[in-house]
């Protein structure tokens, strides 16, 4: 089942054509990587599939509703982000609040969800990122792998359609890294849909069920993740996954 | 210089004095401070906010108003109010103009402690949801007030001891009646060293207030 469809997505920074005619299908329970090289408008596209970027052209079809990209209202936007999550690069926690009340703030203040019920939801994802012990902490008190996991949590709060994940390891070292991709893991495991920008090779050819390649602002390539790895078709294709064989 | 007599005039007038401190001096300046904080979160909204016409609008205040002194804007307003039908007291016309004029400044201090809160906030604020209001609420308001909070302090420091200012306007305030005092004694210098003694103890214990509120409003877990 078709759960988001990007049809010719198009962004210019003024005369810098970062996505050039951008074309994304992903089914529920789907797990798609976006690789590619820097500049290659990874990040940009997921940033403009939730609007943190204001896309120029195409169309999106979302949970069986269409959108014009161009004409996008706010009250759409806004219902469009309330079934997505967003995991940054930066974790972007809410520094002024501690750890239970960042992944509960979506439900009460944008949900009115009752506190209680809300905080019985925030415990329930804090566990399964295994960051319940930390209800009280303060971003600032945690290292950067824990930021990461109760940013997971945060964007799992609200039960969304879809998750994504714009490099969610590249601030961390190894270590800390494998630590919030055994969480990723898990989650797809259990079904989640998830688009993930990442340079994770790993992850994207052994958790991911799709891998899309960027390059120049486009997709150069896509197909199911092994025969991806396995066979690429195009050079461009080959040249990068050469390079970033170790 | 410093005699028995001298001794008996600062003691009888110490009461005399502070009682005009704490009757008029103090309730002006943090009246004026709460209005001006008002006024401050409001401006540095619209700005931060990028809300067109109004960001000019107070881009224009900000502007006339650091242009141009304290003393100018009190006569500008006491002797202007009148010519629209407007008589109000003296007092009356300090606040709004000791509001009105901090108010410019403080909302230069919360545009920037905003500016200061990572922008990165702001859209993990819409990606679980949250409308522009709710993340300024919840999110940008309250690390900004942290920030400022020292700095709103300082003017209000600052202001305390402008409030002699207001004795232009014929606004009768602790300096004015420690003038007073003076001009019946004869006896300048020790009442003006006393005034200046009753000035440094409100700023001492408002100092000792704005630690203690550092304090209550926390550091969000970061440690000094």
């Amino acid at each position: 089942m078709t759960l988001l469809e990007i049809s010719n997505l198009k962004k210019s920074f003024d005369n810098n054509e970062v996505l050039k005619g951008i074309d994304l299908k992903v089914n529920k329970g789907d797990v798609v990587s976006i690789l590619g090289p820097s500049g290659s408008g990874k990040t940009t596209l997921l940033r403009c599939i939730n609007f943190l970027e204001k896309p120029d052209g195409g169309h999106l079809s979302f949970e069986g509703k269409e959108y014009d990209l161009s004409k996008i209202s706010k009250s759409d936007i806004s219902s469009i982000r309330k079934d997505t999550g967003f995991v940054f690069q930066g974790y972007n926690l809410f520094a002024n609040k501690n750890v239970l009340e960042n992944v509960t703030l979506g439900l009460t203040s944008a949900r009115h969800v009752p506190k209680k019920q809300a905080d019985e939801k925030a415990l329930e994802v804090l566990k399964k990122v295994g960051m319940d012990g930390y209800k009280d902490y303060y971003p600032s008190q945690l290292s950067g792998g824990q930021q990461q996991r109760v940013a997971i949590a945060r964007a799992l709060a609200t039960d969304p359609g879809i998750i994504y994940f714009d490099e969610p390891t590249s601030a961390l070292d190894p270590e800390l890294t494998s630590e919030v991709l055994e969480v990723m893991r898990e989650l797809a495991s259990e079904g989640m849909t998830m688009i993930v920008v990442t340079h994770e090779m790993g992850f994207a050819k052994e958790v991911s069920s799709h891998v899309v390649f960027m390059a120049d602002g486009r997709v150069i390539e896509e197909g199911n993740s092994k025969e991806f790895f396995d066979d690429p078709k195009e050079e461009r294709t080959r040249e990068f996954l050469r390079l970033t064989e170790h | 210089m410093f005699n028995a007599q001298t001794l008996e005039l600062l003691i009888s007038s110490f009461p005399k004095i502070l009682v005009y401190g704490l009757k008029v001096s103090l309730p002006l300046a943090l009246t004026a401070f709460v209005l001006s904080t008002f006024i401050a979160v409001l401006v540095a909204t619209v700005q931060y906010a990028e809300v067109p016409v109004f960001r000019q609008i107070c881009r224009f205040y900000i502007w006339i108003i650091r242009g141009t002194p304290l003393l100018v804007q009190l006569m500008v307003a006491f002797y202007g109010l009148p010519l629209f039908g407007i008589n109000a007291n003296p007092f009356l016309v300090a606040i709004i103009v000791f509001s009105i004029c901090e108010g410019a400044y403080s909302a230069e201090t919360m545009r920037a402690a905003m500016e200061a809160v990572p922008a990165g906030q702001l859209e993990a604020g819409y990606c679980v949801g949250m409308s522009y209001i709710q993340i300024m609420w919840h999110i940008i308001l309250p690390q900004a007030f942290r920030t400022a909070f020292p700095s709103l302090f300082n003017a209000l420091i600052s202001m305390v001891k402008d409030t002699s200012l207001a004795s232009s306007i014929t606004v009768v305030e602790m300096f004015t009646r420690t003038k007073q005092i003076a001009g019946q004694s004869y006896n300048y210098f020790p009442l003006y060293i006393e005034v200046a003694a009753i000035y440094l103890i409100f700023c001492t214990v408002l100092t000792f207030v704005q630690k203690r509120g550092e304090k209550r409003l926390g550091n969000y877990g970061i440690r000094k």
